[in-house]
């Protein structure tokens, strides 16, 4: 049974933090209105669900708490079992995007064996390495293993893809919700690891079917503002995925102009007002976003593509209205003939 | 949109029209998903020329997600695994097409309330992705037919359109059979009433697929004797006359699919290329898949009654 948890709880700073976002399109007909917002995320009796209105209208639900004891996946292959709680949560932003983001911290216990559950219940979103390595440099093994997803490794992991699923799901069921969503889109996963260090970084690695993973180093900043700079980091890599995969879709250069717009429409509806990358990111983490939008380049890419539709939109509009201003005269012609 | 394909009687080619149908929609521009629930023989693999998963998958398909084995069904993009080089890339403004194969000897299995969910869930899930998830039953009454008229019936899927075609041969047994599997008593509408669905909105939304058709007047008849075109011409009246008494007259019916001798050969995708470079297809069996694929999300088509 989920319960609630905080996410600044967690210990003494060591550790790494492990974590996946899933992104996808809530499934309702109109953008959810804010007042709304409560009742499809209030996904535990009695526990807030916050929200806010600027600079564009977002929100969390409570964070749950799943109990997890698995091997751990690592790069080298070593056993290693781990054994705590993750937090997950769902989030909405702009009435549209449904986000499922879950994390741990992943920490080396000092047991060599499970503790009682009111052990690992006393440090929600902490799971414990159980066995004699906590003296081994372990943390780049743990988060080299958690990243890399096409290791065939024996431990497959915690599975926070079943997880974040799982939540996004309950939410996507909700008796507020029509189903009836404009368009469709397909979800992106992106899973991070961030680690505490003197300089602060950011990578990030574009995958093959919608898997994003991303590296982070913070300095002291709350687990909070991390978590929170990866869910705006996922957030605006769906809407790039999905903006570049409707102007592949709708923009066939040569195709009948309801085609397009039956296409191009949905994106200029639902998505382009929602580009507001680092909207809720600290300030001090700021610089990380900053610097992935030198490279790879977030936001030059977006406007390249926002600018393309509105091209398109233009072209199309001065086509019709000088067919329609030729073909007025053209039918009064006709109609004289006849 | 939900689409549920089904029969009565196995050999209608249900499966190979559906995945062709599938794979039209995807090139119309439509995202596009295809559910193997024909449990107890999983071969939509063999179908879109998917080799590891020919006679279903060993990887978590979805008769293992319904019983609970595993998290998420597997997902096998199309354009991407097919063994087919002429339809291994995705062509400019196609949607996505994707294939949640069965599981390898997974045969039939009883509905619990667990399963009822899971199957809701899933369906939920799909139409997040989707424009259009294809269910292909199996042929006959199964309980995955069972399942799937029950999580329609689900208020998580009120509101979604779903669609129920009933394919069968243009032969008497076969209409008397299709007749029987909807309007029969343990019929579709029957059992769908008792699963919570209206009677009236489920028989509106429910069309018949004839297919295999030979259609007299084609020129690949030209070489029959005169007696033998007069005589199929009377058991095609017949047959029409048949399936007017059966409610399956002719504004019941979504489509006719031709005879077709590369359907009947092999079970697989027709592409273009099939039809104009190495002509083995026939052209009217493509026009008649991509008419399908257009009239199953066309409004117009299923309110005309």
């Amino acid at each position: 049974m989920p319960s609630p948890a905080r996410s600044d709880a967690g210990g003494d700073g060591a550790g790494i933090l492990i974590g996946e976002v899933h992104t996808g399109l809530l499934l309702n007909s109109a953008s959810l209105r804010q007042d709304m917002l409560p009742a499809v995320l209030g996904l535990l009796p009695g526990e807030r669900v916050r929200s806010f209105e600027r600079p564009i209208s977002h929100a969390v639900s409570p964070e749950l708490l799943v109990g997890v004891d698995c091997d751990l996946s690592t790069a080298s292959g070593t056993r290693v079992r781990g054994i705590g709680t993750l937090a997950v949560r769902a989030a909405i932003t702009g009435g549209r995007v449904l986000q499922g983001s879950a994390w741990t911290r992943l920490m080396g216990g000092h047991a060599e064996h499970r503790l009682p559950w009111s052990h690992y219940l006393a440090r929600p979103g902490v799971v414990e390495t159980v066995g004699r390595r906590r003296n081994h440099p372990y943390h780049a093994d743990l988060a080299d293993g958690f990243l890399d997803r096409t290791n065939n490794r024996k431990a497959p992991g915690i599975d926070f893809g079943a997880i974040c699923g799982q939540i996004m799901g309950e939410v996507q069921r909700s008796p507020y919700l029509d189903r009836r969503s404009p368009f469709k889109a397909a979800r992106t996963t992106l899973r991070w690891v961030a680690e505490e260090s003197p300089e602060r970084r950011i990578g990030f690695i574009l995958g093959d079917d919608g898997s994003r993973t991303t590296r982070i180093t913070f300095d002291g900043q709350p687990i909070s503002a991390v978590i929170e700079l990866c869910e705006d980091l996922a957030l605006h890599d769906w809407l790039l995925s999905t903006l570049l995969d409707v102007i592949d879709r709708g923009m066939p250069s040569d195709g009948p102009h309801e085609t397009m717009m039956r296409r191009i429409r949905p994106a200029v509806d639902h998505l382009i007002h929602l580009w507001m990358p680092g909207a809720r990111v600290v300030e001090s983490l700021l610089p990380l976003w900053e610097s992935l939008d030198t490279k790879p380049g977030f936001t030059r890419q977006w406007d390249t593509l926002v600018n393309r539709i509105r091209d398109q939109l233009a072209l199309r509009t001065l086509t019709l209205l000088s067919a329609s201003a030729e073909g007025v005269p053209g039918r009064n012609e006709q109609g004289i003939r006849s | 949109m939900l689409v549920i394909a089904t029969s009565d009687k196995g050999g209608t080619g249900r499966s190979v029209t559906s995945c062709n149908v599938a794979y039209r929609r995807a090139l119309q521009g439509s995202d596009v998903c295809y559910l193997d629930f024909d449990f107890g023989s999983p071969t939509s693999g063999a179908i879109f020329s998917i080799d590891p998963v020919s006679r279903g998958t060993e990887g978590g398909g979805l008769h293992s997600y319904l019983q609970g084995k595993i998290a998420e069904p597997q997902r096998i993009d199309v354009w991407r695994q097919t063994d087919r080089e002429t339809l291994r890339s995705r062509p400019p403004g196609a949607g996505r097409l994707v294939l949640l194969p069965g599981d390898q000897g997974g045969g039939e299995f009883s509905m619990t309330k667990d399963i009822l969910q899971r199957c809701t869930k899933l369906f939920v899930r799909l139409l997040e992705e989707f424009d259009l998830c294809v269910v292909d039953l199996s042929a006959g009454r199964s309980y995955a037919a069972e399942l799937v008229l029950a999580a329609t019936a689900q208020q998580e899927l009120r509101g979604v359109p779903h669609r129920w075609l009933v394919f069968h041969r243009w032969t008497r047994q076969h209409v008397i059979a299709a007749s029987g599997l909807v309007y029969g008593r343990r019929g579709l509408i029957e059992a769908g009433a008792e699963r919570g669905h209206d009677s009236q909105v489920l028989a509106d939304s429910i069309r018949f697929v004839r297919t295999a058709v030979v259609n007299p007047d084609s020129e690949e008849l030209a070489g029959l004797r005169p007696t033998q075109v007069v005589w199929l011409l009377d058991c095609n009246k017949d047959l029409q006359e048949l399936a007017r008494q059966h409610q399956l007259g002719r504004t019941m019916v979504l489509a006719t699919i031709p005879l077709d001798p590369v359907l009947q050969m092999r079970e697989q995708l027709i592409s273009d290329r099939d039809v104009w470079a190495s002509q083995i297809a026939n052209a009217a069996t493509v026009a008649a898949f991509d008419q399908l694929a257009r009239r199953i999300a066309d409004d117009a088509a299923w309110d005309e009654l």
